[in-house]
């Protein structure tokens, strides 16, 4: 099933490049639902004196801890507010998203 | 000559292990950019970049030649750059200087020691850098396992824009994965043409693959391309080279190029590549200046970017003595300069005036009669500058960023076979030793003997054979030496008191010193934590004086001590006997003392080794290895040969060739590099603490 993906919250990556990166891409249906989104994991992040090796931040911008954190695979894969996957590349992760969607 | 537009200009090093192919790959290049009518072969000895006797005869490269060329309207200064370890100093300055490099892997081995060693330093100098995997004509070969490597040994993220058609004799060709199209070779010969040509059929399926890889790593890093790659199920070509130029330069991912040099199969899209995804000076932020004394290495500092408008700032980053006189090779960072013109030495604090200007291909030269920002050139008629110096305009006296240097591992002794030969010695090796940093000149002072210290057995024989046959002089060459070094193992404190009293006015100094052991490679650090002027302040550089001669020597076998910190923490004075000399007196005394109970150790080097042999002869060498006191660290099969790594100390690997070719038929190889400084056992400090006594 093919979406329309576009950018969804972005975020400055860090790279000294100061231009905002997407952390997210969503994908949407033709009639402009969204159905599917891509999140890049963050971390390792060190918050409220914990260490947290893999986190993705939630609707509200709060830190949700990932387990396990497979290192490279930085990209959540997200159908209908479920996490179904995950790819070390944003295209990588929209790919298995529409994938698992077509499975479906 | 028209100047060459800051964004058509290519500095790139060619880099990789010994025997990858470099000085191969660099003179296929000048032949395809022009500059060569003729090719070199290697083993033929008539190379355009190996251009000493001492590389012709070996068939290695020693120094690293400046070689200018033209490609599709864009100038690449090329720099090639020896394989052997022991050289190693000639891809550290080079890399330091260049903007982009060229890493060559070999097709069958894959990534080698000094392929890792060499990633870390460009690592270092955050230079970006393409791979080409090389030698896929040679039996054994295996594109997609070398490219394996890439991940195993140097943990990096690539992504392959090619594709090898055929393998080992039936290598005819590539796959452009960025057009998606094939170029196949006509011959083997030099100049073999090659035709565009659909993907063959039996490799749509993988290059449709490593496509889907490449737009997945490449589109990565531009949001906007992959916005466009969602609206239209691709991107065009321009976009896509775009995102792997930019992916290539921050580092995001390393693209990969292969063919085989030899053959001269995939040399024009490497060059292509170069051009395409390699930066230009304008491409990168520039260079940053040094830190002024005191200041944190890490703080913010001001880059100076490449700006031809700006003052005048260029990097000394080579020094040749030749049969012309004195050249320093200069990377030019800003501004332009003319012949004759005068510059500031910022590092040095003093002027220098630029006689004449060349721009070097290897050993032939074409005047030039300005330098502009981004190029690289040769200068005649510098006096004081050496590597590492910068030179700027006194409109902007800028320092830049310093060079880093490895530290030598062996110690030869040399001594002229004549009394005429003194005075030529010398004035040859300070010239060496001027050209080389890794070139260590001393004099022992207990013997007056000439030590010369330097990266390996190779080097210093070049060392000695460059000095006979430039400068004329017929040297005795004592046994190679291991670079021990000594350190502490415990704190300690010790107080020393230096009271002489023989008639007229005597001498008083009372020095307190804590004594501290540091981690390796960390060097040798002085606090002064006195308090209440119990050593006044005039006398403190005498105390660091002291201990700074004083460590040259160290306590159980004369070697440098290194890696320690020393406190002076109190200390006592007399109005009229204390002096700056007696409180260095003192700090002698305190550092002989301190340090025997600070328990010492001799520090040996460590070698990096590793051994590429028939797997029948696994046993014999991981056996001899044992007995060498190695420890091995991985064995791991490669086509029909098993590669053992193993940490071997220097002093057992004196003479290894020898005994690995007798152990295995001559089939075996190995190379090896400097790893670490390890304690040595006691039994081997006893002996060496005899032999030194």
């Amino acid at each position: 099933m093919r979406l329309r993906w576009t950018r969804g919250r972005t975020d400055d990556p860090g790279d000294g490049a100061s231009r905002l990166r997407a952390r997210e891409w969503v994908g949407c249906d033709d009639a402009g639902e969204t159905i599917a989104r891509v999140v890049r994991v963050h971390g390792p992040l060190l918050t409220n004196w914990r260490l947290f090796h893999a986190v993705a931040l939630d609707e509200e911008a709060r830190v949700v801890e990932l387990r396990p954190s497979l290192p490279g695979d930085r990209w959540l894969v997200v159908v209908k507010d479920r996490v179904v996957d995950r790819a070390p590349l944003a295209m990588a992760a929209v790919r298995r998203a529409e994938a698992a969607l077509a499975a479906n | 000559m028209a100047r060459t537009p800051l964004d058509r200009i290519r500095n790139i090093g060619i880099t990789a292990h010994i025997d990858a192919g470099k000085t191969t790959t660099t003179e296929r290049i000048l032949y395809y950019t022009g500059k060569s009518h003729r090719i070199g072969e290697v083993h033929e000895g008539n190379t355009t970049t190996d251009y000493m006797e001492q590389e012709r005869e070996r068939g290695i490269t020693i120094t690293s030649a400046a070689v200018t060329a033209e490609w599709k309207d864009h100038r690449i200064n090329v720099i090639d750059t020896p394989g052997h370890i022991d050289f190693n100093i000639e891809v550290n300055r080079s890399l330091r200087v260049l903007d982009g490099a060229v890493f060559i892997i070999e097709g069958v081995a894959g990534v080698q020691p000094q392929s890792e060693t060499n990633w870390r330093l460009a690592d270092r100098y955050n230079v970006p850098r393409i791979i080409f995997i090389n030698k896929l004509d040679r039996t054994g070969a295996d594109f997609y396992r070398a490219a394996a490597t890439l991940t195993e040994k140097l943990g990096i993220n690539w992504v392959t824009l090619q594709l090898p058609i055929g393998i080992e004799d039936t290598l005819k060709g590539i796959v452009d994965l960025v057009e998606m199209k094939a170029y196949i070779w006509e011959g083997d010969e030099l100049g073999a043409k090659y035709h565009e040509t659909p993907i063959p059929d039996d490799l749509k399926d993988k290059a449709a693959e490593y496509r889907q890889i490449l737009l997945d790593t490449a589109l990565s890093v531009d949001d906007a391309a992959m916005e466009e790659y969602f609206d239209k199920g691709d991107v065009d070509v321009a976009t896509l080279k775009r995102c792997i130029k930019r992916g290539t330069i921050d580092g995001t991912f390393r693209p990969v190029f292969c063919g085989s040099a030899f053959k001269n199969k995939g040399v024009q899209p490497l060059l292509d590549g170069v051009i395409d995804y390699l930066p230009s000076p304008v491409d990168i932020p520039g260079i940053k200046v040094a830190a002024e004394e005191g200041e944190d290495e890490a703080a913010e500092r001001r880059i100076i970017p490449a700006n031809v408008d700006a003052p005048f700032a260029g990097l000394a980053f080579k020094i040749v003595n030749d049969k012309y006189g004195n050249l320093t090779f200069v990377r030019v960072y800003s501004g332009v300069l003319k012949t004759g013109d005068t510059v500031l030495n910022t590092t040095k604090e003093g002027k220098e005036r630029v006689g004449r200007m060349f721009q070097m291909h290897a050993d032939k030269r074409e005047e030039i009669k300005e330098v502009t920002a981004g190029d690289i050139a040769a200068f005649v008629g510098l006096k004081d500058t050496g590597t590492g110096d910068t030179l700027a305009s006194a409109e902007d006296p800028v320092v830049l960023e310093r060079m880093a240097f490895p530290v030598p591992v062996i110690d030869i002794s040399v001594e002229p076979k004549t009394k005429e030969g003194v005075e030529k010695m010398t004035l040859g090796l300070q010239k060496l030793a001027g050209e080389d940093p890794s070139l260590r000149l001393k004099t022992d002072q207990e013997t007056g003997q000439t030590i010369l210290s330097g990266m390996g057995e190779l080097h210093l024989e070049i060392i000695i054979d460059r000095l006979k046959r430039e400068y004329g002089v017929d040297a005795n060459i004592g046994a190679p030496q291991v670079a021990y070094r000594e350190t502490i193992t415990k704190s300690h404190t010790e107080t020393y008191t230096h009271k002489k009293q023989s008639g007229g006015s005597g001498q008083y100094a009372e020095v307190k010193i804590v004594f501290e052991p540091k981690e390796r490679n960390t060097g040798i650090e002085f606090v002064n934590a006195t308090a209440g002027g119990s050593v006044p302040k005039e006398y403190i550089p005498a105390v660091e004086k002291g201990i700074k001669v004083q460590a040259d020597t160290g306590v159980l076998a004369g070697f440098p001590t290194v890696d320690f910190k020393y406190s002076l923490v109190d200390g006592k004075y007399h109005d009229v006997d204390s002096s700056a000399l007696a409180f260095e007196i003192a700090a002698k005394a305190c550092f002989r003392e301190g340090m025997k109970k600070a328990g010492p150790v001799i520090l040996e080097p460590i070698m990096d080794v590793e051994v590429t042999t028939p797997s029948d002869h696994v046993g014999d060498v991981v056996g001899d290895l044992n007995r060498r006191r190695g420890v091995i660290q991985s064995q791991d099969m490669a086509s029909t040969s098993v590669i053992i790594r193993a940490h071997v100390p220097l002093k057992e690997m004196f003479g290894y060739i020898s005994n690995l070719r007798g152990m295995t038929k001559g089939r075996a190889s190995f190379s090896m590099q400097f790893h670490h400084y390890d304690p040595v056992p006691r039994n081997v400090a006893d002996e060496i603490m005899k032999a030194s006594a």
